[in-house]
């Protein structure tokens, strides 16, 4: 017993880990407690709730019964008049998005790596090449700080109304996110083998071509297919900002008050982002037994 | 072996390759339209990232708080959102996470019991998939529509997804569990849930905390963009400030967006480094 008195207090501890953690429980009790987030008045709510329960039926069904054939005449004829198009632009954007951001993710990681700027040494850095590692670190957290949407709404106003608002936004973002995750992958390398390769004269380039690029190809390509995923699924929303997407015609059916075609649409939206997920899983796993 | 997997990569990076000229042919992307748009604008606001604003940008009736405190509260909005959000989605992860589970839930048992739980399990993973594969501005735009405005909309909204992704990682994270403790309890005669809540949530408890706090983050950004459908919180005053062209107020709300996010990021790393000792 004592023993075990002995073990417990011995334990490790963390003390920012323990800190952190009631920190986060007050801050989330606090928001319950202190916000205004439940309301007790406003007394129709339930009668909204169900006016717009049957106003998601679709349209020629509301007030009778429900009749199969007439739904999927309903749901074919949305399908081929917004459907089709709209899908294969969000994939579209997507698969855009993600190839530019799996290019600029690995350009952006190489200077963000701090084996590869200190030259595969272990000589402490020079000056130059810390600034350069600080300061791609720090965009590359901006990048990844302002969220899609934001990247979208902004680049909408500067660049004009075509694809490329919601595809930049997409490739911004998660540049930032790959490169941060590519700079880790590329530092966690085996040191010995890179810095042999410097004891025979090869410039930092030529490792990178020949070393690194190779090694760390496969985990970056898991990165590429993670990142697709959440693309396409942001791909959906990013057309309520006016982009030909899913969203765009959610928020056209949404503003004309047409709820049955805006939840089918949602829908929609939920089925290609699942077929996104099951792809992904399947090419990762592809990716993961060739390596 | 090598030449088999570098070959079976070069497919891969083909078809990446292939699949971007589709998009860019399916879009019409063409990189001469990058310079059309509003080159002056474009200039003027991408100026403005070396000055953000410290004061408005337009006269403010007497007695609005400085912006900087207006952006402050903003950001605070945001965390507010964010964790109330969080709040639900942890618990409601550990809950579905156990039912997701597919070593708890199915495991080992027979008969009856087993199709039952096999459809209970079934049922759960049916519905993370379909939480998390509706984006939370779309829950929002739901609620909205079925609610009206209502703050307690946009934290379900931010919740529901956040809870989806958490349980289907949960479960990923108990299934690859170790098992021999939790087999030793189980023939001492401990029940699935006496199972769960003292020996494997207890070993899941490091990386299960290391995960949320990593998705706190995502939940920061997700509850700035509900400010664009009316929240307070950062993302209506980015939309306000711009609509309105006062480029310098728009720096001013990313950089606290920004400074919010890299604090959170710096933060919950230190956590990550903490727990995995």
């Amino acid at each position: 017993m004592e023993d075990l008195d002995r073990l417990y207090h011995e334990r490790p501890k963390n003390h920012l880990v323990r800190l952190s953690l009631l920190a986060m429980i007050a801050l989330i009790a606090g928001t319950w407690i202190f916000g205004n987030f439940v309301e007790t008045e406003n007394t129709n709510r339930l009668a909204n709730v169900e006016r717009f329960l049957n106003e998601l039926r679709p349209y020629p069904l509301q007030d009778r019964n429900f009749d199969l054939s007439i739904a999927l005449s309903w749901s074919s004829d949305l399908i081929d008049e917004k459907g089709w198009e709209a899908m294969s632009t969000t994939l579209a954007i997507s698969v855009a998005a993600i190839v530019l951001a799996g290019i600029w993710g690995t350009l952006l990681a190489l200077p963000a790596a701090r084996n590869i700027t200190a030259g595969f040494t272990y000589d402490p850095p020079k000056l130059l090449w810390t600034l350069i590692v600080g300061t791609t670190r720090l965009v590359l957290i901006f990048l990844r700080a302002i969220p899609e949407y934001v990247w979208a709404f902004l680049l909408l106003a500067l660049l004009g109304p075509t694809a490329w608002p919601a595809v930049l936004a997409l490739a911004l973002h998660n540049s930032g996110i790959i490169g941060k995750l590519s700079a880790e992958v590329i530092e966690d390398l085996p040191r010995e083998q890179l810095r042999s390769l410097t004891s025979i004269g090869a410039s930092r380039l030529q490792i990178v071509m020949a070393a690194v690029a190779p090694a760390a190809l496969p985990r970056l390509l898991l990165f590429f297919f993670y990142r697709w995923e959440t693309c396409v699924r942001e791909a959906t929303v990013l057309g309520m900002l006016g982009i030909v997407s899913l969203g765009f015609w959610i928020q056209d059916a949404r503003a004309r008050n047409f709820y049955d075609e805006m939840f089918f649409l949602i829908l929609l939206g939920a089925f290609i982002v699942m077929i996104g997920d099951v792809v992904s899983t399947l090419v990762r796993a592809y990716v993961r037994r060739a390596s | 072996m090598v030449e088999a997997s570098s070959g079976q990569r070069r497919w891969v990076l083909l078809t990446l390759l292939v699949a971007g000229i589709w998009a860019g042919f399916t879009l019409n992307l063409n990189p001469a339209e990058l310079v059309q748009g509003n080159p002056s604008i474009a200039k003027e606001f991408l100026v403005h990232a070396i000055s953000p604003a410290l004061d408005y940008e337009s006269e403010v009736p007497t007695g609005t708080s400085p912006l900087v405190l207006k952006a402050v509260h903003a950001a605070w909005q945001t965390v507010m959102f964010a964790a109330a959000a969080m709040g639900i989605s942890i618990i409601g992860g550990v809950l579905l996470g156990f039912l997701a589970s597919s070593s708890l839930m199915i495991g080992t048992h027979r008969g009856l019991a087993r199709s039952v739980r096999i459809a209970i399990y079934g049922a759960t993973r049916l519905l993370i998939t379909f939480m998390r594969s509706i984006h939370e501005l779309l829950w929002a735009v739901l609620f909205l529509a079925a609610f009206g405005i209502s703050q307690l909309s946009a934290v379900v909204a931010l919740a529901i997804p956040c809870t989806g992704i958490l349980a289907k990682i949960f479960s990923e994270l108990i299934d690859e569990t170790p098992r021999t403790a939790s087999e030793a309890v189980h023939a001492a005669g401990g029940s699935p849930l006496q199972v769960y809540f003292f020996v494997l949530a207890p070993q899941t408890m490091p990386d299960i905390l290391a995960y949320s706090f990593y998705r706190f983050e995502c939940a920061l950004r997700s509850s700035a963009v509900l400010g664009f459908f009316g929240y307070p919180t950062l993302g209506f005053y980015i939309a306000a400030s711009f609509e309105n062209l006062y480029f310098g107020e728009v720096w001013t709300y990313l950089y606290t967006l920004f400074l919010l996010v890299a604090l959170v990021d710096v933060w919950s790393g230190r956590i990550r480094m903490g727990l995995q000792q």
